[in-house]
């Protein structure tokens, strides 16, 4: 039985329900969605003792504060959006678990730079994930209950967060917290595509199918615009060469693929891109880059570097692995959680 | 004529997109549409590989790298791909799909770019409206948007550019040229097509076991309606 857990006090800037998104829909013109960062996603929910592919809130630069209605444990991970319990001023590190008590308000006010004292907080990035305790109830719409703005279906009416939402869980588990959840803090450092600052490193791409200017896109500094959202990154910086590229047939696309519009500055698709587009490709963000692409904020300067097709399934193969690595450790310890339990501990 | 062998390459490490031209041909696209409809069986059994998105004349067909190698998934592709290498008659290419009627209020309030449409070309609105309900279109394939469907060929005397800046907001249900395509605004949206018209039928409901009204390969008929 569903249950109401968080009641929305402040939406944020940008809060929605995602998960994996629809990728079984392309077909229909309908975007891929998900959350942005599905590394960070899949994080918050083992944190938090669910499926990785479970629903969480994506949260964006100024996150939402909530009601604790119901006692629960959330996970949290992604950028650290300042999370704190009113009540206590106790901090809610993102990449642990934390009990949250019926009655506490809980605030994400955004990452403060120099108030943090976490030298880190506020460099991997612009989106936080919250999961709690058994998932969200959010009803699935062709087989996700991610939120899709532009369409107005998906996670609350489609729409983000606003004021005086209730947030539901999935089941009497998410209003069950156990002591020793408190403080689960992810259990890796190998493989975790955040394990060093995002934006000290150039994301990987591979060639595209027009890749002139390729040379010029891992050469030059850029910065990520500000018209920049869950459907794309603008980016600024000295524009690509265009020459002889106009508008090609559309095409399907993908998530990372840079497209070159006539102007010469590039955009990278994010989640929410559209299924097709006509655009010259120059490169494509391979996938084991995703999270740290979906996380860059407006104003982030980014850098790309070329590498193999080979380079790039050895990277996502590594990083699945270390993903799997941390979803049995985590349910190992959930293991001995139990164990402690029956034994009236 | 016959479609031929088609160009397979990478977009990025975990898709290939295999392209049969670069016209708006309704051969190409009976093709395209052929291999999207192939993949689609393979990716319902095998989920090495996703779900592909058919365009004009293209498929883009996803897979994931680290469960298949992408030569192995080059090969597979390659050979779904042989078996739509065969002549498509565009009457064949256009039957496969069902026959949808579409009832349009064109020009006023439904259609603002009727009036400024039939002037670029030298028509009466009611020559537009003629003009653009005398044939049948197919539906090349959905974009855009859920539920999108680009439509055509238009007849070559309504070939008409978009507008210099689109509209913020296109109600649901209007009725767009743009270039050789027509279609209809699932919902209300950003858009920067000419509006001509515009129809109360349904085009995109979520609640629906297939969501969009119109798919890939459809032959549509608009029919003025009072």
């Amino acid at each position: 039985m569903s249950l109401a857990v968080l009641g929305v006090l402040e939406p944020g800037l940008f809060s929605t329900i995602q998960d994996r998104g629809r990728p079984d829909w392309t077909r229909f013109g309908v975007p891929p969605g998900g959350a942005c960062d599905q590394w960070s996603v899949a994080a918050a929910n083992l944190l938090a003792g669910n499926d990785a592919g479970a629903a969480a809130v994506e949260m964006t630069i100024v996150g939402a504060t909530f009601r604790v209605v119901a006692a629960t444990t959330i996970g949290l991970a992604g950028a650290d959006l300042g999370g704190v319990i009113r009540e206590t001023g106790q901090r809610l590190e993102p990449g642990r678990s934390h009990a949250l008590a019926e009655g506490s308000t809980v605030a994400f006010p955004g990452a403060v730079p120099g108030a943090a004292p976490d030298a880190a907080a506020g460099t991997l990035g612009c989106r936080g994930y919250l999961a709690i305790s058994g998932g969200f109830d959010a009803p699935l719409v062709l087989g996700s209950a991610s939120t899709l703005v532009s369409a107005g279906f998906g996670g609350l009416d489609g729409r983000p967060l606003r004021e005086g939402d209730l947030l539901r869980g999935r089941s009497v588990a998410s209003v069950a917290p156990v002591a020793s959840d408190v403080g689960r803090a992810w259990p890796i450092d190998d493989g975790d595509p955040f394990a060093k600052p995002n934006a000290e490193r150039p994301l990987r791409v591979v060639r595209g199918p027009s890749p002139a200017g390729i040379e010029a896109l891992v050469t030059n500094a850029w910065r990520v615009g500000s018209g920049s959202d869950r459907v794309g990154l603008r980016l600024v910086g000295d524009q690509l060469p265009t020459a002889g590229r106009g508008e090609l047939l559309s095409h399907g696309v993908v998530f990372g693929a840079i497209q070159v519009p006539s102007g010469g500055s590039p955009i990278v698709l994010l989640a929410d891109h559209q299924t097709t587009g006509g655009y010259p490709i120059v490169a494509v963000v391979i996938s084991a880059d995703h999270a740290r692409l979906g996380q860059l904020r407006p104003g982030a300067s980014v850098a790309f570097a070329e590498v193999s097709l080979d380079d790039a399934r050895r990277a996502l193969i590594e990083q699945r692995a270390a993903l799997s690595r941390a979803a049995a450790i985590l349910r190992e310890d959930a293991g001995w959680d139990a164990l402690w339990r029956s034994a009236g501990g | 004529m016959t479609v031929t062998k088609p160009r397979i390459e990478p977009l990025g490490d975990a898709a290939f997109l295999v392209t049969f031209g670069e016209r708006i041909d309704l051969e190409l696209n009976g093709a395209a549409t052929a291999l999207a409809d192939a993949i689609d069986v393979i990716a319902a059994e095998d989920r090495r590989f996703g779900r592909p998105i058919a365009a004009y004349a293209s498929v883009l067909v996803p897979f994931d790298p680290a469960a298949i190698e992408a030569e192995t998934a080059r090969e597979v592709v390659a050979r779904a791909a042989s078996g739509v290498e065969r002549p498509v008659r565009p009457s064949h290419a256009g039957a496969r799909g069902s026959l949808v009627e579409i009832p349009v209020r064109y020009g006023g309030p439904d259609g603002p770019d009727l009036d400024e449409v039939a002037e670029l070309h030298g028509l009466s609105a009611a020559g537009v409206v003629e003009l653009h309900a005398s044939v049948e279109y197919r539906v090349f394939f959905l974009g855009f948007a859920p539920g999108f469907g680009y439509l055509g060929p238009l007849p070559a005397e309504l070939v008409t550019p978009r507008r210099a800046s689109p509209r913020e907001r296109v109600p649901a249900g209007s009725v767009g040229i743009a270039g050789e395509q027509t279609a209809v605004y699932p919902f209300a949206m950003p858009g920067g097509w000419r509006l001509i018209g515009r129809t109360e039928a349904w085009m995109w409901d979520v609640t629906r076991e297939v969501p969009a009204r119109l798919v890939t390969g459809d032959r549509v008929r608009f029919v003025p309606a009072p």
